[in-house]
């Protein structure tokens, strides 16, 4: 039998307290939302399922935060969603590239989805465009923005990004200004 | 009408969150500013502006619908699932209602793999007969890894289609990649640890004497199996030659000729810590090397060229269904397990400083030896020894994997 168990824990430290249902009741709380800021960021459902899978592990480990108001808990798992679907993001960009250098990887071909019809390729051009758009901002105004138009309210934007919430509208006036030059600057080169 | 010298002009922000406030909250103060004055009128306009092409821009970017109940239900059972059929887990009681630490199914649904002619192409270079460690070592290849299950049915006729790749072109190896022979040959010379790091192009990391299993000796044997390039060139008029020869209809498009499939295999280091007794077999093996290149030279794209590889007769149709059946196969090395031999799980990975990575738990029914592989800061990292996984997890909860 494969035995992946971790070692046992040393008699002297206390068994980790962790609340089953208190775990589910913030997993079925907050799933549906963070989904929708996943799919967002990633594009696609495989990849938002598996970003969210991590974040609700990390959450499971994080036995003290479970204690914590359901706000307190929902920021922290938007910083943890956000921050692995940007890692993610990150070595797919690097994985492209270097076989891109090394004269590897036809782009085009690799992206292009040749039974599609025109106008949903259209569409998924757009989408593309749109999230090479997010990925020149610097990471705070990407996410102000997804998370505003993911439809989180300022005060929650506040708290995953750790600002004020007057600072929100500044942090979301920058960012909406920053992306509709960067993404008329890649839409005309 | 013009706001009195002592009202200061709001920022854009403030307007920002003033266009978010609605008719019903939002400040009086800031309409009165609003209809009063003219830089503040560009502003607002501006800013309203940037907010509505913001918005029609992402909201394409969201899924067509919200996760359905049953979608919520089975990603939550999804971290409750602690074995995956076909490699029984065995987990601590205390831990079951706990989610593990790990992608489930839907990595392994995922989990199968890159191109076929990746996988195939690191299966011709795995030393045959060599031990159990060596076995995984030689598959440390890739920048992300999935299980491609094999029966030794499919081992059998993988080998076999691979094996008439010189009847559809050439398969060359230049530039220093080894036979089988003088990769083993290579793998017998120690070098020391910064020749190893030079060779591999990275800093090799090692266990602190410390750290190293009891019984074992401190200092590793250090080798280093070269890398390089293969070619596989099609000749288009041969293949179809080959085919026709054998009753068999593959089409073989005529741009398909002179192409080439290059895979880049980069050199691995290992590092071998083997018993101070003579008698004994105990040994752990560490390896780690850079990432493989896959692409395409001539008219066709590698999404073309592994197509046409997939499809090519005599391949299992399980083996091909997994292959196919991966999203990121552009980035994702398939590693072919037996599993008749060997049982595997997709999990997550501690290394030294808590720093957890997605790599593949591997243990061989006979329960003498197990094997983990990770993909970490762009290499990959593999452990094998003859021990029990969670030994073996316990050594590579030691092991320092570095950055980037």
């Amino acid at each position: 039998v494969l035995d992946v168990a971790d070692p046992p824990a040393p008699q002297t430290r206390p068994a980790p307290r962790f609340d089953a249902s208190r775990f589910d009741a913030l997993f079925r709380r907050f799933y549906p939302d963070l989904y929708g800021l996943a799919y967002r960021l990633l594009g696609n459902r495989g990849a938002a399922e598996d970003t969210l899978q991590e974040t609700f592990v990390r959450l499971s480990r994080a036995d003290a935060l479970l204690e914590r108001p359901d706000a307190e808990v929902g920021a922290w798992l938007r910083r943890v969603c956000l921050n692995l679907g940007a890692n993610r993001l990150r070595d797919e960009r690097r994985a492209r590239e270097r076989l891109t250098r090394a004269g590897r990887l036809d782009l085009a071909a690799a992206q292009s989805d040749l039974g599609a019809p025109a106008s949903l390729l259209l569409r998924a051009e757009e989408r593309a465009g749109v999230r090479r758009t997010l990925a020149r901002l610097p990471a705070r105004q990407r996410d102000c923005l997804l998370l505003r138009h993911s439809g989180y309210s300022y005060a929650e934007i506040a708290d995953t990004l750790g600002v004020a919430i007057g600072s929100v509208g500044v942090l979301l006036a920058r960012a909406e200004q920053a992306f509709r030059d960067h993404y008329q600057e890649d839409s005309s080169s | 009408m013009t706001p009195t010298p002592a009202e200061t002009c709001p920022d854009a922000g403030q307007w920002r969150a003033w266009l978010d406030d609605g008719p019903g909250r939002a400040d009086a103060r800031l309409a009165r500013h609003a209809s009063a004055c003219a830089a503040c009128q560009h502003t607002l306009e501006q800013v309203r502006e940037n907010a509505l092409f913001a918005r029609e821009s992402l909201q394409p970017l969201g899924p067509a619908r919200p996760p359905t109940e049953a979608e919520i239900a089975t990603a939550r059972a999804r971290l409750d699932d602690p074995a995956e059929p076909a490699a029984p887990v065995r987990l601590p009681a205390a831990a079951s209602s706990r989610p593990a630490a790990r992608f489930g199914q839907r990595w392994r649904a995922a989990a199968a793999g890159v191109a076929a002619a990746v996988a195939l192409t690191g299966a011709l270079l795995t030393p045959q007969g060599a031990a159990l460690a060596s076995q995984f070592l030689a598959q440390f290849r890739s920048e992300q890894l999935a299980v491609v299950e094999v029966s030794p049915q499919s081992q059998q006729a993988i080998q076999q289609t691979f094996q008439t790749l010189s009847n559809l072109g050439t398969v060359e190896h230049p530039q220093g990649m080894p036979t089988r022979g003088a990769a083993r040959e290579a793998s017998q010379a120690s070098v020391s640890l910064q020749e190893a790091s030079r060779r591999v192009g990275f800093q090799v990391t090692e266990l602190a004497p410390g750290d190293v299993p009891a019984g074992l000796q401190p200092t590793p044997r250090i080798s280093v199996f070269p890398g390089g390039t293969i070619r596989f060139r099609l000749d288009a008029a041969k293949a179809r030659a080959y085919y026709q020869a054998r009753g068999q209809n593959v089409n073989v498009p005529a741009k398909f000729d002179g192409a080439a499939l290059v895979v880049n295999m980069p050199a691995a280091a290992l590092l071998s810590y083997q018993s101070a007794d003579p008698n004994s077999h105990q040994e752990l093996v560490l390896g780690q090397a850079g990432e493989v290149t896959v692409g395409t030279e001539g008219n066709v794209s590698l999404d073309e060229m592994r197509a046409f590889l997939l499809d090519l007769p005599g391949l299992p149709a399980d083996t091909v269904a997994q292959l196919k059946a991966l999203k990121d196969w552009h980035t994702t090395l398939p590693i072919p397990v037996p599993v008749d031999k060997v049982q595997w799980q997709a999990r997550g990975i501690e290394t030294k400083g808590g720093k957890s990575y997605q790599g593949l738990l591997l243990n061989d029914n006979s329960g003498v030896g197990s094997a983990a592989i990770v993909q970490a800061n762009g290499r990959i990292y593999g452990w094998a020894g003859s021990m029990k996984a969670r030994d073996l997890l316990d050594v590579i909860k030691r092991t320092d994997v570095g950055s980037r």
